[in-house]
């Protein structure tokens, strides 16, 4: 076996171990993320997730162990990765429309203004946003909101998108009508997604994988408390997959790792 | 309808009361004239020009300061409003020459530039540069840090950020910083021109003082009201317009 650039994992985490003002956050981690994966991390709060994303974003620089990007070290955020924050409302330039928040993306990378809106015009339709591009993220409902953010992030052509509970301000109709479209936008168009939240039905429904974190880690607790592949085929439907023998497996598998059931 | 008429009441009356005291108790006063009076030396400054000529100065003068200072104030408070280091390394120097009084400049000021329009500039200036560096430090700090780590991931430079991110943040608090930065910037020129540099409609109430012409200096003091309260509505239209424009949905 060659190690070639495409049998290169995108994303490594080397032993990463981050202590914030004195307490350890993520004892040493290791997690390897291959191109095209979808990744779910989980666990309660607290357990450091956001961190560890953070810390593959290039936010965070850890005390210990090392990031690697297609097997190059991190030092600092980059375009390559997008990152879709929790929080919309903080995340997208108020005084901009929608159109303008994507074009961001596209003027930080440079892109020459002439191609500009043929590009805009693309993602919004990408993510049902056509039809609003005029419109200030004051006139949008919290979805639509969420819909412009990842829009910017695709704007970018990132390789690697981080998402941090995107979904997790969001009412359960809403939510679900944005899971199945990451899922059907990751799999046009082979993203690879790192994918933070503390909803186990959300992780499982996502992921290819789920990484279960587990709080105060210590010498003897690791942070990673489980992995588990899930191997349930694509394209996934919110009724049938939820229905389905592995999911409920996997539900029960991975329930007490959530802090559950422990009294 | 009514409610906005009601306004103009008490003016009116003061006004009233004023013309009728100058005409009986203090008839043939130094201090003071009918309003009546000063209606006429008004015309008469509007008519030989140096009405115009004294207002545009003292505009020129007040706002080449206020660009000035706020050009300075505001790339000094957004480097101390983002980053720690230089507002630590900056707080000892500015809490030390912020309290001295702008006026208390003249004297320095008029040896260095002598009389003229570099003068009131200088001191309009340093007025208006300290509550501008302060506000606008303020309104740096309290950009959200969402943004910036936006600016961060999409690797933005220094400038970019400045002019994309930033700045547009802070407008809002920073078109209340100018706004503020508009009043002072008026007072201090007109006192310039009252206490030393010979142009502008401080001097010219001055001289209506000194040649014993009340009318004529109630005439420049009600205009200087009229000018000040005209800046301070262009300045609010100027501040909703953009509000408006920068995604603000109208109440």
């Amino acid at each position: 076996m060659t190690l070639t650039s495409t049998s290169l994992p995108l994303l490594r985490l080397d032993g990463v171990s981050i202590h914030l003002g004195g307490r350890e956050i993520l004892s040493p981690t290791t997690l390897d993320v291959a191109r095209g994966e979808f990744v779910c991390i989980i666990g309660p709060s607290g357990c450091g997730k956001t961190t560890l994303l953070r810390a593959a974003a290039g936010f965070v620089a850890p005390q210990g162990g090392t990031v690697l990007r297609s097997g190059r070290p991190v030092t600092g955020p980059s375009r390559e990765a997008a990152f879709v924050f929790q929080d919309y409302g903080r995340a997208l330039l108020p005084w901009r429309t929608v159109e303008g928040n994507v074009a961001l993306a596209l003027e930080a990378a440079k892109v020459p203004a002439a191609e500009r809106p043929a590009r805009i015009a693309k993602v919004l339709a990408t993510v049902g946003l056509g039809a609003h591009a005029g419109k200030f993220p004051a006139q949008l409902s919290g979805g639509m909101q969420q819909r412009v953010q990842i829009a910017r992030c695709l704007a970018q052509e990132p390789a690697l998108m981080l998402m941090d509970e995107p979904f997790g301000a969001l009412d359960a109709m809403t939510r679900e009508g944005l899971q199945d479209e990451v899922a059907r936008l990751v799999r046009e168009t082979g993203l690879t997604v790192l994918f933070v939240t503390h909803d186990l039905e959300e992780a499982i429904y996502l992921g290819d994988r789920v990484i279960a974190l587990r709080a105060n880690p210590g010498p003897g607790r690791p942070s990673v408390a489980r992995v588990a592949d899930v191997r349930i085929e694509r394209p996934r439907d919110q009724l049938a997959t939820k229905e389905h023998p592995e999911f409920l497996r996997l539900r029960r598998e991975l329930y007490g790792d959530l802090g559950h059931g422990h009294g | 309808m009514a409610s906005r008429w009601r306004a103009f009441v008490l003016p009116l009356l003061l006004l009233a009361a004023l013309e009728w005291t100058a005409r009986t108790v203090n008839a043939g006063s130094d201090a003071i004239a009918p309003p009546s009076l000063a209606a006429v030396a008004f015309w008469g400054a509007l008519r030989d020009g140096s009405l115009w000529s004294a207002t545009l100065f003292t505009l020129r003068a007040a706002a080449a300061g206020l660009a000035l200072g706020a050009l300075l104030g505001i790339a000094g408070g957004i480097v101390l409003g983002l980053s720690r280091r230089a507002a630590a390394a900056g707080f000892l120097s500015i809490e030390l020459l912020r309290p001295v009084p702008s006026v208390a400049l003249i004297p320095i000021a008029m040896l260095v530039f002598g009389f003229g329009l570099s003068l009131e500039v200088s001191v309009v200036a340093f007025a208006t540069f300290w509550p501008l560096l302060v506000l606008s430090q303020a309104a740096a700090r309290q950009v959200e840090p969402g943004l910036l780590e936006v600016a961060a991931a999409l690797e933005l430079g220094a400038l970019e950020r400045t002019l994309k991110i930033v700045l547009p943040a802070m407008l809002p608090r920073l078109l209340v910083a100018l706004r503020l930065g508009v009043a002072i910037a008026l007072v201090v020129a007109v006192t310039v021109e009252i206490a030393a540099n010979p142009h502008g409609m401080g001097y010219a109430m001055m001289i209506a003082q000194q040649s014993l012409d009340p009318a004529l200096m109630l005439a420049w003091l009600a205009w200087i009201g009229v000018v000040g309260y005209a800046l301070n509505a262009g300045a609010t239209w100027l501040q909703q317009r953009l509000a408006r424009r920068m995604g603000e949905v109208p109440r």
